[in-house]
């Protein structure tokens, strides 16, 4: 696990490169490891996340936003929601935190190569996911057809907003932006649920897998359509959010059914969990 | 196996004294019998079930795991020399049970230290120690099979001590401790075992329940029920042998200075999943429940349960204790009638 105390709960210091301003209330921080480590040593998945620590604050989950491609800097995008999250903000460049891990489960990058990879991801849904994006783009070659599908709530909510301009450019990856509703009338894309953008893709479900991440809400209605649509169940990854403290399976509080989701997930294939009521 | 006279039990609880934390069963003033260093004067054999089981010298209701100062997380690990005179055999299998499930995988080291310092001494009941104990339905007592590092079977003017270690071996070595013919011993445990064994009633309803569990016919009406009379104490998962959830806390104590906390939490309160969107995927107090008893008698681990049948170990303490009549013995009861 990166961490040579023996001690799994042990924190490994780290400060701020620099902090990057999203949406309202959401900020992207770029980490460096203070301990002599390396982020490759540190070995993190697309998917993956940490234990933030926050002196005299306490810890919480965040999942990473980049990709073991790209290993200049760990970066976190956050909400700012709680004690921790709201101590981060006060952070600035050259600010001193700890973090642990890499946890869990991430995205099957390996069951993914040489298919067609549809990713949908709702609201802060996006930071986990674009582990997994960044990651196609930079090892492009070796996975066939690429499509994402955005959601958020309004046109002012879009976290990496320069950079998902940027795929305008690109032809080797497909993208479908949506927003819940557009009371200005400034949004371009469509307006409306993300699952209305399955009407302006043409999937082939028996070569495509599909990989998700959103509020909890949005998981109930896109699995119905991927299903209807054709999609085997095996073809469907989604990352399950829930309230963490330990990340390493013995506190308890992410217990889904018989599994945990900070070690057992947190991207879980529909197979595991469908059966679980509290699982969706 | 050795023998000891029963009248000679002080005086080798003082000698182990010496070299042990030896913590005994201890009458207090009030009439209630708690786990307390070893006093001859108030140490007491009549002591049924005790209160609470032994789960807070493994994991404590509150322990500072780090120490925060100049910048860093300092590691604080508490060892243990205690002995731990007169548990019972379930409270052991809930010690072993939630032994494994904290050294699977990843090792919680804070568990470890404890558990493996500690020297545990079972007595072995003679029969049930109040009407909610069902030790037998779930295989846990009323003798240990495993985990200890002696035994003892009280015959009245004699106990049997049964050594399962090299601890314990080394502790029976003394002139306290006669021989007894191996063949003799092995018919006395037997009749103990066979007696002790009867005198304890099944809980068909238990394994009944589980079934339903599992094909998914329980109602969501019985945890409804149960849901509305809940008053959220938490109770039943703090004397449980076998519940082992945490939260971790930090605390700052003065300026760049602090401690980090973990102590005991329940999947029965409502903030135990509460994300910090404010959606909690467990919103009422029927799911909650429902979750503490599917953990016990459904999704538990196969390997952690060991030789057990399920995650309950069959104590009867979260029946004993629940204010409400929520326990295990009357979810399993509802479930099974319903």
């Amino acid at each position: 696990m990166g961490n040579n105390s023996g001690n799994a709960y042990q924190p490994r210091p780290v400060s701020i490169i620099r902090t990057l301003p999203q949406i309202n209330e959401h900020r992207l921080f770029q980490l460096k490891l203070e301990d002599g480590g390396s982020w490759e040593d540190f070995g993190h998945q697309p998917g993956q996340f940490v234990e933030v620590s926050i002196f005299g604050k306490g810890e919480a989950p965040i999942s990473i936003s980049s990709p073991p491609t790209r290993l200049d800097a760990l970066e976190i995008c956050v909400r700012r929601t709680g004690r921790l999250t709201n101590a981060l903000f006060d952070m600035e460049k050259g600010s001193h935190l700890h973090i642990r891990g890499p946890y869990g489960r991430g995205f099957p990058v390996e069951i993914l190569k040489g298919h067609k990879v549809l990713l949908i991801a709702g609201g802060l849904g996006l930071a986990p996911l674009r582990s997994l994006l960044l990651y196609l783009l930079d090892k492009r070659d070796k996975f066939d057809e690429i499509i994402l599908m955005y959601g958020t709530n309004n046109p002012d909510n879009v976290l990496f907003k320069y950079e998902l301009l940027g795929f305008f450019d690109r032809d080797d990856i497909k993208y479908l932006y949506s927003v819940d509703r557009d009371e200005e009338g400034i949004w371009k894309q469509y307006v409306g649920v993300v699952t209305g953008l399955f009407d302006q893709a043409e999937l082939s479900p028996h070569d495509t897998y599909a990989v998700l991440c959103g509020p909890p809400v949005m998981y109930k209605f896109v699995l119905e359509r991927l299903l209807s649509l054709g999609f085997p169940k095996d073809h469907i990854f989604m990352s399950l959010e829930r309230m963490m403290k330990c990340g390493i399976g013995k506190c308890g509080h992410c217990a889904i059914g018989d599994k945990y989701c900070c070690t057992d997930g947190p991207v879980f294939p529909f197979t595991e969990i469908e059966k679980i009521k509290e699982a969706i | 196996m050795k023998v000891l006279a029963r009248k000679d039990l002080p005086d080798v609880l003082k000698n182990w004294s010496d070299s042990y934390d030896v913590f005994a069963p201890s009458m207090k003033e009030t009439g209630d019998v708690i786990f307390d260093r070893f006093d001859a004067d108030t140490f007491t054999l009549e002591y049924g079930k005790p209160s609470l089981p032994q789960k807070s010298e493994f994991l404590p209701q509150s322990e500072v795991i780090f120490e925060l100062k100049k910048g860093e997380y300092r590691e604080v690990m508490a060892g243990s020399g205690k002995m731990l005179f007169g548990m019972r055999a379930c409270d052991v299998m809930g010690m072993r049970q939630a032994g494994s499930f904290m050294k699977r995988d990843v090792t919680d080291p804070y568990y470890k230290s404890k558990e493996e310092g500690i020297l545990k001494v079972v007595m072995a009941c003679s029969g049930p120690q109040n009407e909610t104990c069902f030790c037998t339905t779930v295989g846990s007592g009323p003798f240990a099979e495993a985990g200890f590092d002696l035994q003892f079977y009280d015959l009245g003017d004699e106990f049997l001590v049964e050594a399962e270690s090299e601890r314990g071996k080394q502790l029976i070595a003394d002139g306290f401790f006669g021989e007894i013919d191996a063949a003799e011993a092995g018919t006395k445990i037997e009749e103990f075992k066979v007696h002790a064994s009867k005198a304890i009633k099944e809980v068909p309803a238990l394994k009944e329940a589980m079934e339903r569990l599992r094909d998914g016919s329980v109602s969501e009406k019985v945890w409804d029920y149960f849901g509305r009379k809940c008053i959220v104490c938490g109770g039943c998962a703090f004397v449980c042998p076998t519940c082992t959830c945490f939260t971790v806390s930090d605390f700052q104590t003065q300026p760049g200075e602090g401690l980090r906390v973990r102590s005991w939490d329940a999947c029965l309160f409502g903030g135990f999943t509460r994300e910090a969107s404010g959606h909690n995927p467990r919103g009422t107090q029927a799911l909650r429940l429902k979750r503490r008893h599917e953990h016990k008698l459904l999704y538990y681990n196969e390997t952690d349960v060991l030789e057990g049948l399920c995650g309950c170990v069959g104590c009867g303490r979260c029946s004993d204790y629940c204010p409400v009549h929520i326990g295990t013995l009357e979810v399993v009861k509802a479930i099974a009638e319903d």
